[in-house]
């Protein structure tokens, strides 16, 4: 399997969980169910984490194929467009989602009587509904690339891809050619973000696995939103820099391997979001984390520390 | 200024080589991942003084000393090991010295935080923090500013080894 193919095997997730989750979110309104809300969160986030190797494969894909007779290289600058907004309303989505899930795993009471803030399902609602649309327009006009077939006659071009389009040209325009100092700041808080998150998830699940066991597990948890902190920062500041220097990331097997471990990691710093594992809460001074618990804290720290190990290593894996 | 000639003599060596040659980007793999220690258990206890995650003990808290004395010395070798690798590099840039005179006023500071907040057992956490807070405040600052004119050194320098 090739680039090309993991972007078409993963490209349709985000557009079916965009409206899974947003049917599941309507459905919790109406039937004022707690659990449905939470399972709509959930489906959020994980489409945020997962479409994040999506956007980053199209790359590859659009190189694969743009020197095909058949291929109109206009139709895959307009898709890349499309595709940067949907991504970033999927990811806001995915955070407002996470803040959601949050509240429900810090509610002391939780209760099926508990009530969750309509600020959060109001936005998570917004931003979803904006998604779809927006992955909507990416989803068709990726179809079009290949599919002469659907493509309308004298159709007009997506004002909402051109858009995008253009905000791609000023992102990468900003990175790249706007100051020689634009990179390195993004650096240096690519770093401080990297500080935050490693310093807040690695100390709650060292708590976790059985270090510093005088600390009660549940205020660790607290600290959390600062590493979630960190990995926004550094998510967007990542995406600055493989919009800014794409052919520098695409190819690049070491880059390519770090990305698989974040969606990991990120993947189980989702899990210490979701209400199941408010049990590891009440983990007081002295006592034994379960043994999943001890599990799941171990593969997030080796993960963390891997991804950091193969982001200083990706000017190693770069192609000549 | 003139560079020191001795700067030629240290690149000339076989531990200079060695670092250029070999190990480098696994050494400098290690000085970031020591700079996380050092730098993350420093923001935890800070952040936990000036009021973030209330229910959290603070007296236990120093313990994440340990981490930071840990990730210290791992920066101290790491960083003479990088430091024979590119001698020249490194201390014919200003930004250099910025970056140790930080990174000494954020150790600085986190001696006296340990003085100050966690050397007396049986003083209050409204106590702990309100003697701590200045103090954290300053030190997420020099570490801040330490992180950020260390990343800028790969992009400062003038020259990368000595000037033939």
């Amino acid at each position: 399997m090739n680039l090309p193919h993991l972007h078409l095997l993963l490209n349709h997730w985000p557009i079916i969980g965009t409206f899974v989750g947003l049917g599941l979110l309507v459905l919790a309104i109406i039937t004022r169910s707690n659990d449905i809300r939470q399972a709509s969160y959930v489906v959020f986030a994980l489409m945020a984490v997962a479409t994040i190797p999506v956007y980053l494969s199209g790359n590859a894909a659009a190189e694969k194929i743009k020197k095909m007779p058949e291929v109109a290289m206009t139709v895959i600058d307009t898709h890349e467009g499309a595709a940067l907004l949907a991504f970033a309303a999927l990811e806001i989505t995915g955070v407002l989602a996470l803040m959601g899930l949050w509240q429900f795993s810090r509610s002391k009471d939780y209760s099926p009587q508990f009530q969750p803030s309509t600020g959060i399902a109001m936005g998570v609602l917004i931003f979803a509904l904006a998604t779809a649309g927006l992955v909507a327009v990416a989803g068709n006009t990726g179809g079009d690339i290949r599919h002469s077939e659907i493509v309308e006659k004298g159709a007009a071009a997506s004002s909402v891809a051109t858009m995008g389009a253009n905000w791609l040209a000023g992102i990468r325009y900003f990175v790249v050619d706007y100051s020689r100092w634009v990179w390195p700041v993004l650096e240096a808080m690519h770093f401080i973000g990297l500080i935050l998150l490693l310093g807040t998830v690695c100390l709650l699940n060292l708590r976790i696995m059985g270090f510093y066991k005088v600390l009660p597990v549940a205020p660790l948890q607290n600290l959390l939103p600062w590493g979630i902190a960190g990995l926004i920062i550094n998510v967007i500041t990542g995406f600055m820099f493989f919009i800014g220097m794409p052919f520098f990331y695409v190819d690049n097997w070491i880059f390519q391997m770090k990305i698989a471990g974040i969606v990991l990691a990120a993947a189980l710093l989702l899990l210490y979001c979701t209400a199941s594992f408010r049990k590891w809460d009440w983990v007081g001074p002295n006592d034994d984390a379960p043994g999943l618990a001890k599990f799941v804290a171990f593969s997030s720290t080796v993960l963390w520390i891997v991804v950091v190990v193969l982001g200083r290593y990706i000017p190693l894996g770069a192609p000549n | 200024m003139e560079i020191p000639h001795f700067f030629q003599t240290i690149e000339e060596s076989g531990i200079s080589n060695w670092v250029r040659d070999n190990p480098f980007w696994a050494i400098l793999t290690i000085h970031a991942l020591g700079m996380a220690m050092l730098v993350g258990a420093s923001t935890v206890i800070d952040l936990r003084l000036l009021g973030i995650a209330p229910n959290l003990p603070i007296a236990p808290l120093r313990r994440l000393y340990g981490v930071i004395w840990a990730g210290f010395w791992i920066q101290v070798v790491s960083g003479l090991l990088l430091l024979i690798g590119y001698p020249t590099k490194s201390f014919t840039n200003f930004d250099f010295y910025i970056k140790l005179i930080l990174i000494a006023f954020g150790m600085v500071a986190m001696v006296m935080l340990k003085k100050r907040v966690f050397s007396d057992p049986n003083m209050s956490e409204p106590d702990m923090m309100a003697k701590g807070r200045s103090l954290a405040i300053w030190s997420l600052v020099f570490w801040l500013g330490a992180v950020t004119s260390a990343r800028m050194l790969a992009y400062t320098y003038t020259y990368i080894s000595y000037p033939y």
